[in-house]
């Protein structure tokens, strides 16, 4: 105590020097136009240039991994188009596949991993022709989730990491599908179940979607088998999957656009009625 | 000591009269630019006793800098000049302290001090008052060349009109 009061006796003219010229420099900045401007407008000036430059940095590093990604990413789609064209094939009389579906690249604004129901942001909306149900793929292998609701500029995705989500999946040159569940909040696998256990199966197996639902295409690569277990009393699999892709640091998306999908569920909602 | 009290408080009130209803009104400039504008109320604070101690010196400058701020409706802008302009003061009087040191009770003016003391003193922390206050009025080192402009005009008439006040109306202290 008695220290300070010696730094004030010693320096107490120049602290109350500064602190008189901050109370006045506060007054002349919010009480006159003229300086309130210049402040306002060097301060954007300065915050905005800083703001550019560590964007230009931090875009800079990162321009290794977006090109990995990117890179990735283009050679998966070139090997699904070559798989859905000879898919398309051995299916005469339809549209080829490749017609059938559209793909709307978009950004993930914001997303969850962390709860029970987790969500997720896109930056595109029905601007982009985001419209509601359509189904998320993940620049790398794996889906991402189902968009349920859509405004002018986003869209809000259920992630697959949700209690609720329910996905229809199969595995990859094998019989029988079932569907996708998430339970037991680890990011990186969810749980196949309604597999009938007279399938045969194997560690390993690739799971891919089963194209059953107007949201994913067939043979979209979900995960491989990591373990199953038949539940005793039970006609089914319970299959853990470890998924391809990891939705905890996912950036960017493709929103999958199903032309016919539409006409396929009026359909199906004629018939239920 | 009293009497020196009374005679800065009617100095300070009588400057802050002159500013405010005489000087405030008088400019001088080239077409609409105003280069001269007289700024004599600093001199009702650098004319306390050199021995004021900072922590009466800057509140009473910041105080009647506001005070003017009030009439010239520029609120922070005189005042960080008379702050700053306070505080520079010392430093000066630490310069231009002579060889046998000062006084207890020495004022820097004319009388005690000598008119070559009183014309390095107050010419230097005018100067920076000017400087200083044209530099916040602007707010801008744009204006660079109009701020050195308007502090040299302004301070060599209002530091005329300094002189010629206290050669007329003579003070002890």
């Amino acid at each position: 105590m008695y220290n300070v009061i010696q730094l004030f006796a010693k320096y107490g003219g120049h602290i109350l020097f500064v602190i008189l010229e901050i109370i006045c420099f506060y007054l002349v900045i919010n009480f006159n136009q003229g300086q309130k401007d210049i402040y306002l407008n060097s301060s954007q000036v300065y915050a905005g240039k800083l703001a550019a430059q560590s964007a230009k940095v931090s875009n800079y590093t990162n321009l290794n991994r977006v090109n990995d990604s990117l890179m990735r990413e283009n050679a998966n789609l070139i090997e699904n188009l070559i798989a859905i064209e000879y898919a398309s094939d051995l299916i005469p009389d339809t549209d080829s596949l490749y017609d059938r579906y559209d793909l709307i690249p978009t950004s993930i604004c914001n997303s969850t991993v962390n709860l029970t129901n987790n969500h997720i942001t896109l930056c595109s909306g029905s601007r982009e022709g985001v419209e509601r149900d359509m189904g998320v793929i993940s620049s790398n292998n794996g889906i991402i989730g189902i968009v349920r609701n859509v405004t002018e500029n986003f869209a809000h995705v259920i992630s697959l990491l949700n209690s609720q989500s329910k996905i229809s999946c199969s595995i990859k040159s094998r019989n029988g599908h079932g569907s996708l569940r998430w339970r037991d909040l680890d990011p990186l696998r969810v749980s196949l179940v309604d597999v009938p256990k007279h399938e045969k199966i194997a560690v390993g197996d690739t799971v891919i979607t089963s194209g059953y639902s107007t949201m994913f295409p067939r043979g979209i690569m979900v995960g491989s088998i990591e373990k199953f277990i038949v539940v005793s009393g039970s006609n089914n699999y319970l299959i853990t999957v470890k998924l391809f892709n990891d939705l905890t640091n996912v950036r960017y998306a493709y929103v999958i656009k199903n032309r016919y999908g539409g006409e396929q569920k009026s359909l199906e909602k004629e018939v239920l009625e | 000591m009293s009497n020196s009290i009374g005679t800065n408080i009617i100095r300070i009130i009588l400057l802050f009269l002159a500013q405010i209803l005489i000087f405030k009104h008088i400019t001088f400039g080239v077409a609409d630019f105003a280069y001269i504008h007289f700024i004599i109320y600093p001199v009702s604070f650098l004319l306390l006793p050199i021995r004021t101690p900072s922590i009466i010196l800057l509140p009473l400058s910041f105080l009647i800098g506001l005070g003017v701020d009030i009439f010239y409706d520029s609120p922070g802008v005189h005042a960080s000049a008379s702050v700053f302009s306070a505080y520079f003061r010392s430093l000066v009087i630490a310069f231009l302290e002579p060889y046998d040191g000062y006084n207890v009770d020495d004022v820097p003016n004319i009388k005690r001090m000598g008119f070559g003391y009183f014309v390095s003193y107050m010419s230097i922390v005018l100067l920076a008052h000017m400087l200083f206050y044209f530099s916040v009025e602007a707010f801008s080192f744009v204006y660079v060349f109009d701020i050195f402009l308007k502090t040299i005009f302004s301070f060599i008439m209002s530091f005329l009109v300094i002189v010629i006040m206290l050669s007329i109306f003579k003070t002890k202290y």
